[in-house]
């Protein structure tokens, strides 16, 4: 097997290190006692952890993030399976700006949708609602699950369907048999990255919020504009946490070699 | 063998009937007026160098690509207007296409599933048609933990199990190594034979055309240039292209003349006997086998000339032969014997009959 060389070694050190170093520190600061961001802490304490439970509006506001990440993730991998199946395998007029349609969220400035959206949501008097952010944030995530559903859909041998189809099957049996299970790396990794750009998108999402509908992000943004208690530290420390958590548990029950580098089927 | 089916007797239909079938895309031919009869239980194989437009055929008989014109008649049904999963054909893909998230008893059972068919009858036909290929102790591993030839099985144990009317080969050994190969053609002829279903193989490997069928149908830009027994397309290929595609041979370009009864082979300036033919004198391309050119001493030698080069296959020596017609190849069955040496003069001999005489300036 061939080895890392001493210099390969420092180089991957330092780059975990450098990837690694900005958790680090917002850990660090969370277990300070002091009513100021410290680092390293002079002492090891709770008191910002305590101070979560004292704050429900955090929490309040980490259910709302929690339940848009759901649901805007879900509604754009069932937008983004079809578009990707159409655009990666049929050739029809009008494909290539279907393609861009849906990457384009991607090329224009958060801000400018925002802003956009804050006018466009006005329109139909839904700004505020929930309803309203989860259709803003499906349209930020789309392009990322339509660009894994469409790496794992040009993957796919053709004629495995038409083996399928020979052998009796219909167009959704096809699907539901055979394509989705062979996709469902692109679509649960797609799912997966959508929940993750949803849950911390911030920069739409202050031009559309409400009181009632505050996310994490804009709540913890908003704190950060008035105070700068460790308060925002543990609350991070705790999403780092329950982040783990989650992918463990995926690596557990899918592996995340191949949920994010995809891979050959089970 | 089996039993030669009785072929075009009378005027009754043949079992598969393909009419006039033309696929065109665009300004682009694929097929064009191609006419072809399968009798019930005969293995024929569609032969051609690749974009002569046998797959597409083959796509148009399974019915995932539509024809431009003609029609596909299989056993007095009208194909053209059934969709391909209700055809009930059996397919064998060249990636064999196996389920990758399906056990080999799910993948073989998958058709079965589809008719519907009751669960404990379905594990017995699943289990026959394991057994049909030799594979009845491998029912629930995954296709990925089985080699290239076992999976080839897989793939003609679910195309069998539904009892296809029809089965469809498409290049179903080329991704198999040579001595597999080799393997699988015989273990192939005996399924089919086995299951007694009519076949039709797609292939570009003339040998694996030649070891499968009764009958081989040769393509060439999209239309059917020959169609016979594989001794017969061998021993008289209809043109040039043919004679060179299957098998090795020596193409020479060359004048008939005629001296009484007598033929005459003219090529640059030496005269030889010529076999009997049909063709007017005038230029045409002769065709001589590697295999017909015996060596022999220089009293009964038809042309001599010198080993340029020389392959060593095991089972025959090949050589290149500077000869006053050209180059030709000479193949010599190995009896034990050092080969000739290069720059040694060998001394050639062939009956006049194992020339076979074509038509000049067929595309090829």
């Amino acid at each position: 097997m061939n080895r890392n060389g001493l210099f390969a070694l420092c180089f991957n050190a330092l780059f975990a290190l450098f990837m690694m170093g900005p958790l680090i520190v917002v850990i660090g600061v969370s277990f300070t006692p002091t009513g100021y961001l410290e680092f390293p802490p002079s002492a090891i304490s709770f008191r910002w952890f305590r101070a979560i439970l004292d704050n429900p509006d955090f929490i309040d506001a980490a259910w709302i993030s929690l339940e848009l990440g759901l649901a805007s993730a879900s509604l754009s991998t069932v937008l983004a399976v079809p578009a990707a199946l159409a655009i990666g395998r049929e050739r029809f007029r009008g494909r290539d700006a279907l393609q861009a349609l849906f990457l384009s969220p991607l090329t224009v400035p958060t801000v400018v949708l925002g802003v956009a959206f804050l006018r466009f949501l006005s329109l139909f008097d839904i700004n505020g609602t929930f309803v309203g952010l989860v259709l803003c944030h499906a349209v930020i995530v789309t392009p990322f699950v339509l660009r894994l559903v469409l790496a794992s859909v040009t993957g796919v041998d053709r004629s495995i369907e038409m083996a399928a189809t020979s052998l009796g099957a219909s167009h959704w049996t096809v699907f539901r048999r055979v394509t989705l299970p062979l996709i469902l790396p692109g679509v649960v990794g797609g799912w997966v990255l959508a929940f993750i750009t949803s849950f911390d998108e911030l920069t739409v999402t202050v031009f559309i919020v409400n009181p009632s509908t505050t996310t994490l992000p804009v709540r913890l943004f908003s704190h950060i504009t008035q105070t700068t208690d460790p308060l925002v530290a543990s609350i991070s420390t705790m999403v780092i946490l329950l982040t783990v958590l989650l992918m463990l548990a995926v690596n557990r029950l899918y592996g995340l070699d191949r949920l994010l580098i995809g891979g050959e089927a089970r | 063998m089996m039993d030669q089916p009785a072929f075009n007797h009378g005027q009754t239909m043949a079992f598969l009937e393909l009419q006039a079938l033309n696929k065109r895309y665009n300004a682009v031919v694929a097929v064009e007026d191609f006419n072809l009869s399968i009798q019930r239980g005969e293995f024929v194989s569609l032969l051609g160098p690749s974009g002569c437009g046998k797959t597409t055929t083959l796509q148009m008989i399974a019915g995932f690509t539509q024809p431009t014109s003609g029609s596909i008649m299989l056993n007095g049904r009208d194909l053209g207007a059934i969709p391909a999963r209700k055809r009930g054909l059996g397919i064998v893909f060249q990636t064999y296409a196996l389920f990758p998230h399906m056990t080999v008893e799910q993948n073989v059972g998958f058709g079965l599933e589809m008719r519907n068919v009751p669960s404990h009858e379905r594990r017995r036909r699943v289990s026959d048609a394991l057994d049909l290929v030799h594979l009845s102790h491998l029912g629930d591993r995954f296709p990925r933990h089985m080699s290239g030839g076992q999976r080839q099985r897989v793939a003609l144990a679910r195309a069998l199990v539904i009892e296809p009317e029809l089965l469809l080969l498409d290049e179903p050994l080329s991704n198999l190594d040579a001595k597999l190969r080799e393997e699988m053609q015989l273990e192939l002829r005996r399924i089919q034979q086995e299951a007694g279903v009519t076949t039709l193989l797609v292939t570009h490997d003339q040998s694996e055309a030649m070891a499968l069928s009764d009958r081989v149908a040769v393509m060439q830009s999209g239309r059917l240039i020959q169609e016979d027994s594989p001794f017969d397309v061998y021993e008289k290929p209809a043109t040039s292209f043919i004679s060179t595609f299957l098998g090795k041979t020596n193409s020479l370009p060359a004048l008939l003349e005629r001296a009484g009864k007598r033929t005459q082979i003219v090529i640059d300036d030496v005269r030889l006997a010529g076999p009997q033919t049909v063709l007017a004198n005038g230029p045409v391309e002769l065709s001589l086998r590697p295999e017909r050119i015996e060596l022999t001493d220089i009293d009964k030698a038809t042309l001599s000339g010198d080993v340029i080069e020389r392959v060593f296959l095991g089972d025959h020596w090949l050589f290149r032969v500077e000869t006053p017609i050209g180059k030709l190849l000479v193949m010599q069955r190995n009896l034990g014997r050092r080969g000739a040496e290069i720059g040694e003069r060998l001394h050639l001999f062939w009956e006049p009959e194992a020339m076979r005489l074509l038509p000049r300036g067929d595309v090829s």
